[in-house]
């Protein structure tokens, strides 16, 4: 017999058998029912930790900058205190000519900050006392609710700008506190002439500015020992190296009886990177190992469902599904489960993103993209484990496979 | 005899088993013209269903040619064989076959899913098939909610859909009780006679044999004789 081979029609268009196959694979899947459930879990878990890591993670970072909002990173702060019996002073002159001497400074503010009990109204508030130049009103952005700033005019005058909170503290129910009133503080009656907005502390604020009484750098040995600057906010160049600069300042300040202690923005932000990148660890080991013991699980359920059904691949073959066809059929099974798991991990791991936000006090927002990236990893893990089943399933003999019980 | 369908030339199949090799089938040739309605009986062990297993290209010969419809059909591959299946053969098996999960319709129109054809139409031309061989009310079922003799009329009826050359039946009468199994008998004689339809029966009920025109008979793996009536 030497007829010609017969003519094999061409296979019909894949995305047209697809649809088929994922309808098939869906029923396949709900008919399975708790099975298919408990191989899931595994996957559930896996994608609830990476989504909850990635959202927390992402909800940090956010956090960690707005403790930075107002004044950026690219900022350092030197505190002096004293180790004797003196006050702890700084040379003004020398931290005023800062942006001359070295070239990472931008601005260099003069600060010197004391503790005082302020009285109104027969009210007693224990606030800081802050002297400083008119620049830090526009360097940490303070904003005035009633009345004006301070000036470079009112150096050595008895004025004051009192913070939300102390002039809440000091306002008798009688009436608040308002621009034109005075107040004691230590020996000195000062006039208030603007009262700040509330405002939220932030990491290089040098005191809390709602509880804080602001006052013109001259003149301040009236309320604060020695007067002089006991600490300075310096603004950097872009691209500065923050710690680096920080050390040279703490050489050119150093003196005997001085204590200097360097708040570098930077080096903050990287110590809360470094805390939570541990975390993020943890949880990616967590979401891997169980991504990595629910593959397991999806590959085992599909082995089994390849055991149970050889009788339908066989008849399968029999009615024309190609190797192809019936490993195609496994394959998209596997990942409709995982995908399925990953779906429900999602959800889980936003709840998770979202208790975390609750317990740490960030405000909650989910990064989209991780959404998505929750059921594709898990389709992903499906597609691997799903393979060895699905590759078993097509080598199966269509005459084995119709005969087994 | 008209139209050649199905011809054997020569075939053998052996098996190895650890070191030893069995023979099954040896030297079978003979041709089936289109139209013919034949059974293939003999005792159990004689190889009729590694026969049925050959024809229906769900097996290959360890030697010999097999042709359908004229074209060689012997060294195709796993793919191509199954499309051949899906378009020169429809299948009848003793125990149905047919998947628990599917309904009626549906488990007839799954050779049309592997030659893509549209859900819709899937549908359409699976419920005219089952109403053809009266199951029309029955296209929603389950295989579970139907008797014997409909689920072997629902797997007649998927062997059917594609419009086969050969239709090849092994013992469809095998698990039903005797007059379901005349009935079917009655049927796959109908079809025969409506649509000149090429069929083979393996079987070993004396009657279901007696039913056909043509038997060819097995013995040790050997072609023991034709009877035409």
């Amino acid at each position: 017999m030497t007829a010609p081979r017969p003519a094999v029609w061409n296979p019909p268009p894949i995305a047209l058998r697809l649809g088929d196959t994922l309808a098939e694979g869906w029923r396949n899947l709900r008919a399975q029912g708790r099975r298919s459930a408990l191989a899931l879990l595994g996957i559930v878990i896996g994608t609830a930790a990476i989504i909850a890591m990635l959202n927390s993670g992402h909800m940090a970072q956010r956090a960690a900058l707005k403790l930075f909002a107002k004044l950026g990173v690219d900022m350092l702060q030197i505190q002096a205190a004293s180790t004797g019996a003196a006050p702890a002073q700084l040379s003004r002159a020398a931290i005023e000519a800062l942006p001359r001497h070295d070239r990472a400074v931008l601005q260099a503010v003069p600060l010197a900050i004391g503790r005082s009990a302020v009285r109104a109204h027969g009210l007693t508030a224990d606030l800081a006392t802050l002297a400083a130049p008119p620049a830090l009103g526009a360097l940490a952005r303070l904003p005035i609710a009633a009345g004006r700033a301070l000036r470079a005019i009112d150096d050595c005058t008895l004025a004051t700008v009192l913070g939300a909170g102390a002039a809440r503290a000091l306002s008798a129910p009688a009436g608040a506190i308002a621009p034109g009133d005075t107040v004691l503080i230590g020996q000195y009656g000062y006039t208030v002439i603007g009262v700040l907005a509330p405002v939220a502390i932030e990491t290089l604020d040098p005191v809390d500015y709602n509880l804080a009484a602001l006052l013109p750098p001259g003149c301040a040995a009236r309320v604060i020992p020695g007067g002089g600057p006991n600490a300075l906010l310096v603004r950097l160049r872009d691209g500065a190296q923050g710690d680096a600069v920080g050390q040279r300042l703490i050489a050119r300040f150093a003196a005997p009886g001085l204590s200097l202690t360097l708040l570098d923005a930077r080096t903050i932000l990287r110590t809360m990177q470094q805390q939570r990148a541990i975390q993020s660890r943890m949880l990616t080991a967590i979401g891997a190992v169980s991504l990595l013991v629910g593959g397991i699980g999806v590959m085992n359920v599909m082995l089994m469902s390849v055991m149970e059904r050889r009788r339908e691949i066989g008849l399968r073959a029999a009615i024309g599904a190609t190797p192809a066809d019936i490993g195609l059929l496994f394959l998209v099974e596997a990942m409709l489960l995982s995908a399925a798991g990953g779906v429900i991990g999602a959800a889980l791991g936003g709840g998770i993103a979202y208790a975390i936000a609750r317990g740490a006090g960030w405000t909650f927002a989910l990064a989209p993209w991780t959404l998505a990236l929750g059921p594709g990893a898990a389709g992903t893990i499906g597609l691997v484990f799903g393979l060895y089943p699905a590759i078993g399933a097509a080598g199966l003999a269509p005459i084995e496979a119709l005969r087994a019980d | 005899m008209g139209v050649v369908v199905l011809e054997l030339a020569d075939v053998s199949k052996v098996y190895r088993q650890a070191e030893r090799v069995v023979p099954v089938l040896q030297d079978i040739s003979f041709s089936v013209a289109r139209g013919e309605l034949c059974a293939l009986v003999g005792p159990s062990g004689s190889g009729k269903t590694s026969l049925l297993n050959l024809i229906g290209l769900l097996d290959r010969p360890s030697a010999g040619t097999l042709a359908i419809d004229g074209a060689r059909v012997t060294d195709c591959s796993a793919a191509a064989a199954a499309r051949l299946r899906n378009r020169l053969i429809g299948f009848v098996f003793q125990s149905f076959h047919l998947l628990p999960r599917l309904t009626a319709w549906q488990n007839v129109a799954l050779p049309l899913q592997y030659r893509g054809v549209p859900r819709a139409r899937q549908r359409a031309q699976a419920e005219a098939m089952l109403a053809r061989l009266g199951l029309a009310d029955r296209s929603t079922h389950l295989p579970g909610q139907l008797s014997g003799g409909q689920n072997q009329r629902v797997a007649i009826a998927r062997a059917l859909i594609g419009s086969p050359r050969l239709l090849l039946a092994d013992e469809p009468t095998g698990s039903l009780d005797s007059a379901t199994g005349r009935e079917v008998m009655a049927l796959l004689a109908a079809l025969h006679a409506e649509l000149g339809l090429t069929i083979v029966i393996v079987t070993h009920d004396q009657q279901v044999a007696a039913a056909c025109p043509r038997r060819i008979a097995l013995r040790d793996g050997r072609l023991a004789g034709s009877a035409d009536e």
